[in-house]
């Protein structure tokens, strides 16, 4: 690596030491608390794949740059200096966190790796060493905000395709359009993914509840911020916002998609509109009366608790009240909640694919839904539900994967 | 500047005498300073920078550093969002605070570790004021005791957990996260407090203590906040002496190296701590 691009590395790294991670870098005393909170920790015992193990490739580039005392005795700290081969092991870190930030449950300090990763997954962007795929992904979508008009008539269309599926689920009164679109002034803007199975139950739970919501024209997930780019992040957050913004919408509801819900609850500063997880509607409807749902799933139900949405949104009770409504055989997983173990599939994980990776180190996640006897596990993230889905037909759990928005519309009832 | 502790020491011997009414100390110490020629000398010269200057400059330049440390990470800009975790504290600076000093997450996970971490803390606590207590200026033991804070228990108490954390660090997987830096502070942390047992359990639980007495460290601890830059020698007695030396050496490292240490977690960890919680 030359010079000029060290230092462009360098600028890099320095744009994100605010106080927080001031604090992250330099608080942190090997205790090695956390190693043992990782799930890739747990599946495959290898330092590297502990969050003090990634941090420390960060803290000591940080202490090489940045610190006194990496200049004058580099040695103490053990200083990396950032190459190529630092950042064939920046990439190794930054994608093998998926962002769950279980460790700050387990550190004395609640020191947050993931915003440590954050650093390495820049890093990885400005040496031109991010993933493909996530780039490609996150430029798209960012295109498609910049040029929403042309796809305008192919959204119209697919929309009114998929309306059939929801009138199955539950009938639209009459004067009313089944998916609504561009509604100015509406008390919900609902943002899907881009398939279909993120509207249907939404829009017949939507419609159950007689509530006035218009269909957001992109898609919640955000790939920006699985690439660790802040720009491209708030970009593609933007579009949503400038949409909520246009309608004078009253509330956003985030389809069930862990990172979107924390992009735009946590990261897009004050805006006009309130921002909910789809969940937290479903439950809300339900306490107020305007749907009813019927005990209709028969098998012992669990339920995964999703990083971003329970440990980092601070949704825990409100999926589990949807859950009262429809199952009479529940089991909690051990541990939940704050303790939850993550799926395995974050950090952008399962959209770059990364099979074999998910699969082997997310074997403790496979023992613990193993463990509760349950024949079908439900949760309100997209990302955790193909993963779920994808460790049940690996380690042949012989257990149905549901997403709780499509129990619920299912178990719809007047 | 240079300082000439013969000279010095008439001042100091003359404090000493107004501040405790004990002539022998004089006596003693025109008797000691005399005799020294050539390298013995030269090794009460390095005795006298460790034991006065050194401390003053160590004591200075850890406060300065540590003051800059904060001062640079307050002023970095704020984190560009919040970085809570859930479920929220309903009092998060209370919360905070509970996680900074009774340290839940080790006490789930690791709760060996926790009793080391808490019996470390807590007795690093007393030995603050262990030391504090020394000072005639403050007595929170009568002044004619001749025992430490805790008769020696506080030190055991610090001394006992460096031991486990030492040792800790040779196992797999702390092993593998170790820097050379830790071990450096464990070790330095381990010798400093071995050093200073010596002095505490021998005044406490040795019949004839440590030769040096209680009442003589408080002297030298008066001696030193009141700017006198008297020779310590003068009421530090005894070949013990050089111990005392070696400890305050080690103490004085330990000050230097402080604010580019793990330690600052010590001032680091609330904060932190609040990131989480609010």
């Amino acid at each position: 690596m030359d010079k000029q691009r060290q230092k462009e590395l360098e600028r890099l790294f320095k744009t994100k030491l605010h106080a927080a991670m001031r604090l992250y870098l330099e608080t942190c005393t090997h205790c090695g608390l956390c190693v043992e909170a990782c799930h890739v920790y747990q599946s495959m015992p290898e330092t590297r794949y502990s969050a003090v193990g990634r941090a420390e490739i960060i803290r000591k580039i940080f202490l090489k740059y940045f610190k006194l005392e990496g200049k004058i005795a580099p040695w103490l700290g053990e200083v990396i200096e950032l190459d190529d081969i630092a950042l064939d092991r920046i990439y190794d870190a930054a994608y093998s966190c998926t962002g769950c930030r279980r460790c700050m449950a387990y550190c004395p300090f609640g020191i947050d790796t993931q915003m440590i990763m954050s650093i390495a997954k820049l890093l990885l962007v400005g040496a031109d060493k991010a993933p493909e795929l996530l780039t490609m992904l996150a430029d798209m979508s960012i295109a498609k905000g910049q040029d929403v008009e042309s796809s305008q008539a192919a959204f119209a269309d697919a929309v009114a395709d998929i309306e059939p599926e929801v009138e199955a689920l539950w009938p639209t009164p009459p004067g009313r359009r089944t998916i609504p679109v561009g509604v100015a002034n509406a008390d919900v803007l609902y943002v899907g993914l881009s398939g279909k199975d993120s509207i249907i139950p939404a829009a017949a739970i939507l419609n159950a509840a007689g509530v006035n919501w218009t269909l957001s024209s992109f898609e919640a997930v955000n790939f920006g911020a699985f690439l660790g780019d802040p720009d491209r992040t708030q970009k593609i957050a933007a579009r949503i916002v400038a949409e909520a913004k246009r309608l004078q919408v009253k509330e956003v509801a985030v389809v069930e998609c862990g990172t979107a819900y924390r992009v735009l609850k946590q990261q897009i500063g004050r805006q006009p509109f309130a921002v909910v997880a789809f969940v937290e509607l479903i439950a809300r409807y339900l306490r107020e009366g305007k749907i009813k749902l019927k005990q209709s799933v028969a098998e012992k139900l669990t339920y995964h608790d999703p990083c971003q949405v329970g440990r980092n949104g601070g949704i825990y009770e409100d999926p589990r009240f949807v859950i009262s409504q429809l199952a009479a055989d529940f089991v909690e997983a051990t541990p939940n909640r704050e303790l939850n173990w993550c799926c395995g599939g974050g950090g952008g994980l399962v959209a770059m694919g990364e099979h074999e990776f998910r699969m082997k180190s997310a074997r403790v996640k496979a023992d613990q839904i193993k463990a509760t006897g349950a024949e079908m596990i439900c949760t309100i993230c997209e990302n955790c539900y193909s993963q779920l889905a994808d460790l049940n037909e690996y380690y042949g759990l012989g257990i149905k994967v549901e997403s709780l928005a499509n129990l619920a519309a299912h178990a719809l009832q007047r | 500047m240079t300082f000439d502790p013969l000279t010095l020491s008439v001042v100091a011997a003359a404090g000493a005498v107004a501040a405790t009414g004990a002539p022998e100390a004089v006596t003693s110490a025109t008797a000691s300073g005399a005799a020294h020629t050539g390298l013995a000398l030269v090794l009460d010269k390095v005795e006298y920078f460790i034991m006065v200057p050194m401390v003053y400059l160590a004591l200075s330049f850890c406060l300065i550093a540590i003051v800059v440390r904060i001062v640079s990470i307050a002023r970095a800009p704020a984190p560009p969002y919040s970085l809570r975790l859930y479920p929220a504290a309903k009092q998060p600076g209370l919360a905070a605070l509970a996680d900074t000093l009774t340290l839940p997450q080790v006490r789930r996970h690791k709760p060996l570790f926790w009793v080391f971490l808490m019996l470390f803390h807590i007795s690093f606590l007393f030995l603050i004021l262990g030391h504090l207590d020394i000072l005639p200026q403050i007595s929170l033991l009568p002044e004619t005791s001749r025992h430490m804070l805790g008769a020696g228990a506080v030190g055991l108490g610090v001394t006992l957990p460096l031991v486990y954390f030492l040792f800790r660090r040779f196992r797999t997987p702390i092993r593998e996260i170790t820097v050379p830096a830790d071990y450096l502070l464990l070790v330095l942390l381990l010798f400093l407090c071995l050093l200073g047992d010596m002095m505490s359990w021998g005044n406490s639980w040795a019949a004839n203590g440590f030769v040096m007495t209680k009442q003589n460290f408080a002297q030298y601890f008066n001696g030193l906040v009141r700017f006198t830059f008297a020779d310590p020698r003068r009421v530090l007695h005894g070949s013990h002496y050089h111990f005392v030396v070696l400890h305050v050496l080690l103490a004085n490292i330990f000050f230097l190296v402080l604010p580019f240490s793990k330690v600052a977690h010590a001032f680091f960890a609330l904060p932190t701590n609040l990131l989480r919680r609010r």
